[in-house]
């Protein structure tokens, strides 16, 4: 087939996995009980009243029609260059343009993810090839022992107990938050009419000059992005180690110390690049489900991010809004397992479709 | 038994063993750990001597360095500039407010349409109303002249006669005036229910105001539909901000939420303007109040303080360490009962004590068994322990109550304590007349809130369960949902027993009365009890049309009677209210409006 | 009398297999450890009605926030209720929730994979196009969505786990049954002329099967904790019955207070639960991995 059918007959193939994804989100939100409109009285609830908020919130046209007038939202590419995101309809509970609220939430949960999956990754890949090189040594035992236990640790039994040591006890880091009271977030780079911020507020402060917000802004980071990647980190040891002693059984790995080639280059160069491929796509994996928004993480510490948005409007039975979470989530999870595919195709000679 | 039965057999003694062993072991390490920690905290205070020793050390060698004579000047030019530094880093954070909070503004800053506490809360300190009520006031009754100088009311109370404050000026020049008033209330009558866009405050000003007239520039009248003699704390109430017609469009809600420039329909006429608004995701991540130039009391010293800036976190827990780091300066609500009286004993917290006025009540839903017999409703009444479960949940930081108007308030009295607490001989006796005994208990789902909207609502089920089962003749299921879930099953009136709670929107007692018998609780007791409802309402009605304290007094005091004999809806507990801060944090008013006025707090030494 | 006999066999056949496992060097180990750490929990939670010390849903048998001492070994939490009567009772909803999620998984997503891969062709290529739909949904997402759609429950909290781990059935069942199908001896049988169900139940399931295992004990040990998580958002099931998951959410609040048992303990037991199941699953997948044999 090649490599540029492959790509597309997967680009392709992603369209009808999001429109079932569009369609079972619609159906489980109209499924789910509790009246969006009743949740905006306490008291007054009139049957005009009513009526005037359902108008208002479209929820007085039919299913099908509230159907198509979400997907054609979503294929509403003006409105896509004028704002910068995509029309998700407008929040059922606050009245803001879902598209906005979600975009301002998502760079929290970016920069959350980015940072722990890089944790997770360092620590995973390191242990595990420490631990590969010592097959059956207590080292072994020890490091599978604590991805093992790392991973069975519930996330919010492990934050709060960092919070309490590093936070309340130490005082050395904030306990929640992007950043402390005091500093106002950093602006990005601002020179002559250039103006670049990305939301994350670690590069922004950097673009800006300002070493101080830095530190502050990774201060914050640390705590959460420590948690996760700990807890993450599991899955990477025990991948890695796999894969490596698989590849260190290979013949070309035998033939290579045969040929009196020292250890370090036999691990690094040549048995780590082949057992780097399914960790890569783990790693692209994890980080599609930590842009979902790390809920339990993001509660602890108090991280505005897309997990804590989305628990709030299911409280609200913020149809809208859940919806346009849920589908952002999907598009995501779906393009980065496109890439990471995509990548993995085009690295692995002995892939071809 | 063979080789196989036998290892089995042991696999699972060992099993048996190491387990337990375990938890033994688990339980002796720890209480060593915390006897560790005692001789940890022991050398601390050594270290602790010691550097104190090192401190005189280090002045006897100063005094040497001095009498080596000329390095002294210099270093005293240095100390005079630290000082002078940090003086005016004092001053400037002398100038700031930090508040934490784990609320945040629900929907809009519009005062036509919001109605959530903290929403009310920023309206407070950058909007204005006619009147107030004065800070540290114990009744709610006490009113000041806030954009109204002067005011008075007909003999029968549905004429009601405002004069304006003269020389209050909005930043564009425009002066307020009667017109401004006027136009906010037809604005917030006008809202309901003919504008698509909009939809009411919970305070449903048409059923009570029949129209506005501008009597002179500076003189304005209110027609009531009926007489109704807590209108003043109606006119306190947040949801009678004066807007500037300017930006408030008359057919429109302001809903552009975390845009500072959403607060421009009130603004400038309070004692801050709203400086800054960031919410992500519809939920608030900070925002900051200035001193307002144009405020219109701006020859007093109000503000206190030049900035407030409210920083939002996720949930109690994370807010109390907040305060114990000191990365905030105060905090109001959210605070946990456990949390403030453990920060009682932290040097580096003040925590401040005040009349509390939100309450929770039990309500049975009388449509059908066993519900709809008064009996049955009484004897588990009488069954309910309400000091255990203010001692045990809320660790006595709220106080049982005995009827829906709560103390300090005018028409407060002890009517529910006639039906006893713990009762159970009452309770007994009452429900075999029912037909229930202990072979054949009363059993009833007991439905509470479980996404947070009530304090502790899950450990208050379990508590009030317990106390009902103990009488022995109760069997009790709990039942929870979600706030969503929970309203919906409110209104298809599918919950037996169910739990929920008030916070008052203008402190009267004809702001809590109606309780008994509102129709928005479901629980069709206006229907089953037709005759005792109108009695109740004719009280009622009765009480709101006269200004006579007493008269009030004993009005509520029969419509509680009442309710004590009915037990349709049945007071629990009424919450206190506390503030905590740091030390040097002053002028705090914790009265029974529930507002914080933070243009009254300032910081000092 | 010689069906008995031959169950027995399979049994015996069982458990020496069990057994042999310490033979099978650190992997071996690990699974004998987990599945008696298992058991252990298991064991203490069926006996749990006999062996408190206190009712564990009663409120004030002691102080409130009692440390430990000698008459509450685990002291008690802000409700005065006994912490180790707590710990003994709570673990019940817990493991039928997770058992529950299991079981359901395994009922439709086994029969699923299987169907779907053998038939293979556009029938397997839309199911899978569905199932991966499925996948890409955030998983805690649609637990709170699912269990606040049907409240709280031991059935809907394990129908919302569930729903989230089909998926992953769904692929390693699939994806072993590609790798199978293509082998002689399947080919062989279909030569024979074998029925379909025949040619599943005789030789590709049996092949199957370890994977299942494998993957059923990782889904069991995230049960766990996704059940703790679904509860500290407070999706739980009513307070009324003991559980270790709402002692966290309880203790985590109380934490701030130096409180450090009430979270301690059932933290330690779900962290135990979490990792039993897990050791197991590991243990098993290095030990069925041909790759890893020397």
């Amino acid at each position: 087939m090649g490599l540029r059918s492959y790509i597309l007959t997967r680009i392709l193939l992603t369209i009808p996995t999001l429109l079932l994804l569009l369609s079972a989100v619609f159906i489980v939100m109209r499924v789910l009980p509790g009246d969006p409109v009743a949740l905006h009285f306490e008291k007054r609830a009139t049957p005009e009243t009513m009526e005037a908020m359902r108008r208002v919130l479209g929820m007085d046209k039919p299913l099908w029609m509230q159907y198509v007038d979400y997907l054609s939202g979503l294929v509403d590419i003006p409105y896509l260059f004028e704002h910068g995101y995509p029309n998700l309809g407008k929040s059922m509970q606050t009245f803001e343009d879902v598209g906005g609220q979600i975009f301002s939430a998502f760079p929290a949960t970016l920069e959350l993810a980015i940072y722990s999956t890089l944790i997770a990754t360092l620590i995973g890949i390191v242990l595990g090839v420490i631990s590969s090189k010592h097959y059956h040594s207590i080292i072994d035992h020890l490091i599978r022992g604590f991805g093992t236990v790392t991973y069975a640790i519930p996330i919010f039994f492990l934050g709060i107990i960092f919070q309490l040591i590093f936070g309340v006890y130490l005082r050395w880091l904030p306990t929640g938050l992007r950043l402390s009271p005091t500093v106002s977030p950093p602006t990005g780079l601002n020179i002559g009419g250039i103006h670049i911020a990305t939301g994350l507020y670690t590069i922004d402060s950097l673009l800006e000059g300002n070493i101080f917000k830095f530190f502050e802004c990774v201060k914050a980071l640390l705590l959460p992005s420590l948690t996760l990647g700990l807890i993450l980190s599991g899955i990477f040891i025990r991948l890695t180690r796999t894969n490596m002693l698989e590849t260190l059984r290979l013949d070309f790995v035998t033939a290579a110390k045969a040929r009196g080639l020292n250890e370090s280059t036999i691990t690094y160069g040549y048995a780590l690049r082949n057992a780097f491929l399914p960790v890569l796509t783990m790693m692209g994996m994890q980080f599609a489900i930590l842009l979902g928004g790390a809920i339990l993480t993001e509660t602890t510490f108090s991280w505005p991010g897309l997990g804590r948005y989305i628990v709030d409007r299911i409280n609200f039975r913020d149809y809208t809004a859940i919806q346009g979470a849920i589908v952002m989530f999907g598009l995501f999870v779906t393009l980065v397992s496109l890439a990471v595919d995509i990548l993995y195709a085009y690295l692995d000679p002995r892939i071809r479709y | 038994m063979n080789k196989i039965d036998l290892t089995i057999a042991v696999l699972v003694l060992i099993a048996i063993i190491i387990s337990s062993s375990t938890l033994v072991y688990t339980t002796t390490v720890m209480s060593n750990v915390s006897t560790l920690t005692s001789d940890v905290s022991t050398l601390t205070t050594s270290v602790g001597n010691l550097t104190s020793t090192i401190g005189t050390l280090t002045t006897i060698v100063g005094d040497l360095a001095e009498k080596v004579g000329g390095y002294s000047e210099a270093i005293a030019n240095l100390t005079a500039r630290l000082a002078a530094i940090e003086a005016a880093l004092a001053a400037r954070e002398k100038e700031t407010l930090i508040v934490g909070t784990t609320d945040s503004v629900e929907l809009t800053l519009d005062p036509a349409q919001a109605y959530d506490y903290f929403g009310w809360c920023i309206l407070q300190q950058i909007g204005g109303t006619l009147v107030a009520v004065k800070p540290g006031s114990t009744t709610g009754a006490d009113f000041v002249p806030e954009l109204a100088e002067s005011w008075n009311a007909s003999a029968d109370l549905d004429v009601w006669d405002f004069t304006l404050r003269q020389g209050i000026k909005f930043p564009d020049g425009t002066e307020f005036n009667a017109t401004h008033v006027k136009y906010s209330f037809d604005r917030a009558i006008g809202l309901i229910p003919s504008i698509p866009e909009g939809a009411p405050a919970g305070l449903g000003y048409d059923a009570i105001i029949n129209r506005t007239e501008v009597l002179g520039t500076y003189k304005v009248r209110f027609y009531l539909n009926f007489p109704f003699s807590p209108f003043l704390g109606i006119l306190a109430c947040r949801a009678s901000t004066i807007v500037n017609p300017k930006y408030a469009p008359m057919a429109q809600v302001n809903y552009t939420a975390g845009d500072p420039r959403a607060s421009t329909p009130v603004a400038f006429v309070g004692p801050y303007y709203l400086a800054k608004w960031d919410r992500v995701a519809g939920r608030d991540i900070e925002i900051r109040l200035d001193a307002n130039p144009y405020y219109w009391n701006a020859t007093s010293e109000y503000p206190k303080t030049e900035h407030v800036i409210f920083k939002f976190y996720s949930d109690p827990s994370t807010l109390r360490l907040a305060v114990e780091a000191g990365d905030v300066d105060m905090a109001f609500r959210h605070i946990s009962a456990t949390d403030v009286l453990d920060l009682q004993t932290n040097p580096n917290v003040k925590v401040w004590w005040g009349t509390g006025a939100f309450i929770q009540y039990l309500c049975f839903q009388e449509k059908y068994a066993p519900f709809n017999d008064t009996r049955v409703r009484v004897a588990v009444t009488a069954a309910l322990n309400r000091s255990a479960l203010c001692n045990t949940v809320f660790l006595g930081l709220a106080d049982p109550l005995y009827s829906i108007i709560p103390p300090g308030m005018l028409g407060h009295t002890e009517a529910f304590k006639k039906l006893g607490d713990a009762n159970y001989t009452l309770t007994r006796s009452l429900l075999a007349e029912a037909g229930y005994d202990e072979s054949n208990p009363l059993t009833f789902d007991l439905w509470y809130e479980s996404s947070g909207h009530y304090p502790s609502s899950a450990d208050q089920a379990v508590v009030i369960k317990e106390a009902l089962e103990a009488s022995g003749v109760i069997h009790v299921n709990l039942k929870s949902a979600d706030w969503a879930s929970y309203k919906k099953n409110r209104d298809d009136e599918i919950m037996q027993a169910y739990i929920y709670g008030w916070y008052p929107d203008y402190v009267d007692p004809d702001d809590y009365a109606f309780l008994y018998w509102a129709k928005w609780i479901h629980t069709n007791y206006d229907k089953v009890n037709p005759d005792k409802y109108n009695q109740q309402v004719d009280l009622y009605n009765q009480a709101r049309a006269t200004t006579n304290t007493t008269l009030r007094a004993e009005l509520y005091a029969q419509i509680d009677d009442i309710a004590v004999e009915m037990c349709s809806v049945v007071p629990l507990y009424v919450s206190s209210a506390w503030a905590v801060t740091k030390p040097n944090i002053y002028g705090i008013y914790l009265d029974i409006t529930q507002d914080m006025r933070y243009w009254l707090i300032y910081i000092g030494e | 009398m010689s069906k008995i006999r031959s169950k027995l066999n399979v049994l015996k056949h069982f458990i020496s297999e069990f057994t042999s496992l310490t033979k099978r060097g650190p992997s071996g180990w690990m699974v004998i450890i987990g599945v008696i750490i298992v058991l252990a929990i298991v064991l203490m939670t069926l006996l749990s009605p006999w062996i408190s010390p206190h009712n564990p849903a009663a409120t004030n048998v002691g102080p409130i926030r009692a440390p430990p001492s000698a008459e509450f070994p685990l002291g008690t939490n802000h409700l005065g209720q006994d912490m180790l009567s707590r710990i003994l009772c709570g673990g019940s909803i817990m493991l039928q929730v997770s058992a529950l999620s299991v079981l359901v998984c395994f009922l439709i997503g086994v029969p699923l994979g299987l169907f779907s891969s053998y038939v293979g062709g556009n029938v397997d290529k839309v199911i899978s196009l569905i199932i991966d739909a499925v996948y890409a949904f955030p998983g805690l997402v649609i637990a709170i969505a699912i269990a606040a759609m049907l409240g709280p429950g031991v059935i809907n909290m394990a129908l919302s786990i569930a729903v989230v781990y089909i998926p992953s059935y769904f692929r390693i069942v699939r994806s072993q049954v590609l790798s199978i199908k293509e082998l002689s001896y399947v080919e062989a049988a279909k030569a024979i002329g074998a029925k379909w169900h025949t040619i599943l139940s005789r030789y590709i399931f049996p092949n199957v099967v370890p994977s299942i295992v494998v993957i059923a004990t990782i889904n069991f040990a995230d049960a766990v904790l996704t059940a703790a998580g679904l509860t500290f958002i407070g999706l739980g099931i009513s307070k009324a019955i003991p559980d270790w998951g709402w002692d966290l959410y309880d203790g985590w609040r109380y934490l701030s207070s130096g409180a450090w048992w009430i979270i301690t303990f059932p933290g330690l037991m779900i962290i135990l639960i979490a990792l039993g199941f897990t050791m197991i699953g590991e243990g098993l997948s290095e030990l069925l991995n041909p790759k890893l044999q020397h």
